[in-house]
């Protein structure tokens, strides 16, 4: 059954649904220059830096082996993955997991990042709910059930009302989410004023280059070397060449 | 004129003093107009200042870049650079070990270190140190490299092609490095790595089919090997046919370039008689 349509005030539409769209963007851009000045210097160590690298040679190892020699890449293949002595098999890494509590750089970092975009988000929803209330601000597209009537209509005491009407402050949490497009176009993959992506990180756990992940690398490379066998790419590579003539042009330019 | 400096920069080109003749001006007159760029072209212009013993313009470029980025690693590396200039080599020496303690990732720092060995002619050391530096630090292929050239001065050329296949490990299509680690083979000498060398050259020329360098040493490896006393007969006959296939691409190459002028035709010839008198006659 089709519901009366009501029509909206047209300065409702000039003085709230703007300001609410620029207000979200400006907070978003100020947030990504903030989060920048704030953000703290990640530091590697001597460690993690030797590691990567180990784990780049071993797997190049892998795939490019077939250029040299089969000597030399038994040779490789064995300092890795000799059993008592061999790289992979030897080293074992002081696992650590950086708890939040313990690790300090970690627990400043979580701080910035929650002061910095939790807290903002709330300021502002709490903000605009107070001064753009009392009136219903747009409507959403697809119908909705009752449900969403208490959640939707904060400042709105009417029952009959249909819940697709919605009030400012669910207008402003959708910017938030709609605007995360325009954000990179504007500054960039990557920029500060995700916040979707940052709550998105803060729930999949802690930091994601956990240092138990090295002695899981190691353990992944070393059966994974076990596996390769080599396959010497030069085997008949002077037939190839001398199935024809060289090309030889452009070789020498005319005097 | 940036845009020259750029394109010397990003294509790591040492014409040092073609920058210097170029930096000075630019400095002097437009410094203004390059606004942020010049601090990059200082350090560019000061390493070839540095290069052309041009004290006086490494000195100024030094000062701007320190009042600008007052502890900056990049900066305390380029004073230390002028340091090893002035041949003062311990107080370089000290200069990067402080680098190093504030940063102990910071390669730069370390393969500086390794130069002043290299330029004091302690190759031995330069050696040692680079080998530590090269377990830390696998993946850096400017220092594989190094390290084989300096195995190559020290003759042992078993290292220096181990160090080669890393280079052809992480560089596949790279006929360079083929072609140098078939050399290397070569020079070892022995039935299986001449044969080595000989599959590497044909990699090279496989890669690069103009490489000149790599189709004499086919030649040369192929005919060495056909001389050899050890050899069975099929062996001998398949070098044979390498070394004669190489031949004639060689021959081949000297026509083309010879096109048309008399002289370059007595060249074909020379090449000719050169090709037989390399051919290492059966002892």
């Amino acid at each position: 059954m089709a519901e009366p349509e009501l029509l909206l005030d047209s300065n409702i539409r000039l003085w709230v649904v703007l300001p609410i769209v620029f207000i979200t963007f400006l907070v978003g851009v100020i947030r990504h220059y903030v989060s920048i000045l704030l953000q703290s210097d990640k530091k590697l160590t001597l460690e993690q830096v030797s590691d990567s690298q180990v784990l780049i040679r071993s797997r190049i190892l892998r795939e490019n082996g077939k250029y040299i020699p089969k000597q030399s890449f038994l040779m490789r293949k064995f300092y890795f993955n000799n059993q008592e002595d061999g790289f992979f098999k030897k080293t074992k890494r002081k696992v650590v997991p950086p708890s939040p509590m313990t690790d300090p750089s970690m627990l400043t970092d979580m701080m910035k990042g929650n002061v910095t975009n939790v807290l903002p988000m709330i300021l502002i929803g709490g903000w605009i709910n107070w001064t753009f209330s009392g009136f219903v601000t747009t409507k959403v597209p697809f119908p909705l059930t009752l449900r969403f009537k208490p959640m939707l209509q904060q400042g709105i005491e009417l029952l009959s009302l249909d819940a697709s009407w919605v009030s400012s402050a669910s207008w402003y949490f959708l910017n938030v989410f709609g605007l995360r497009s325009m954000y990179s176009l504007i500054l960039g993959q990557d920029n500060g004023a995700d916040q979707s992506r940052i709550m998105q990180e803060q729930m999949s756990g802690a930091a994601m280059a956990m240092p138990a992940d090295t002695n899981k690398a190691f353990k992944a490379e070393w059966e994974a070397l076990e596996l390769t066998d080599h396959q010497w790419a030069l085997e008949s590579v002077e037939e190839e060449l001398m199935s024809r003539e060289l090309d030889l042009d452009g070789m020498f330019t005319a005097e | 004129m940036r845009d020259k400096l750029r394109k010397w920069r990003e294509d790591n080109h040492r014409n040092s003093e073609q920058i210097v003749d170029v930096a000075e001006e630019l400095i002097n007159e437009h410094a203004s107009k390059l606004g942020d760029d010049i601090w990059i072209i200082y350090e560019q212009v000061m390493i070839a200042a540095l290069d052309c013993s041009r004290d006086d313009l490494a000195w100024t470029c030094l000062q701007e870049l320190k009042k600008q980025f007052p502890g900056s690693q990049r900066v305390k590396r380029l004073g230390g650079m002028r340091l090893e200039a002035l041949e003062k080599y311990e107080e370089a020496g000290k200069q990067y070990d402080s680098i190093l303690q504030e940063d102990p990732t910071n390669t730069a720092a370390r393969k500086r270190k390794i130069s002043i060995l290299k330029a004091q002619g302690k190759n031995t050391d330069a050696i040692r140190e680079l080998n530590e530096y090269l377990e830390l630090f696998v993946g850096d292929q400017e220092a594989w490299h190094e390290l084989s050239d300096l195995y190559i001065n020290e003759h042992d050329y078993g290292k220096a092609a181990f160090c080669l296949e890393e280079l052809m490990m992480t560089n596949p299509h790279n006929h360079l490095y083929c072609e140098q680690y078939a050399e290397v083979k070569y020079t070892q000498g022995g039935l299986e790595n001449l044969e080595l060398s000989r599959k590497y050259f044909a990699q090279a020329l496989k890669l690069n089919n103009r490489n000149m360098r790599a189709l004499f040493g086919l030649y040369m490896s192929a005919s060495h090997i056909a001389a050899s006393p050890k050899v069975n007969a099929a062996v001998k006959k398949a070098n044979v046919k390498y070394a004669a296939w190489a031949a004639n691409q060689i021959n081949r190459a000297y026509q083309l370039a010879g096109r048309g002028t008399k002289e370059n035709k007595c060249s074909v010839k020379a090449v000719e008689e050169m090709l037989e008198s390399m051919q290492i006659t059966m002892s």
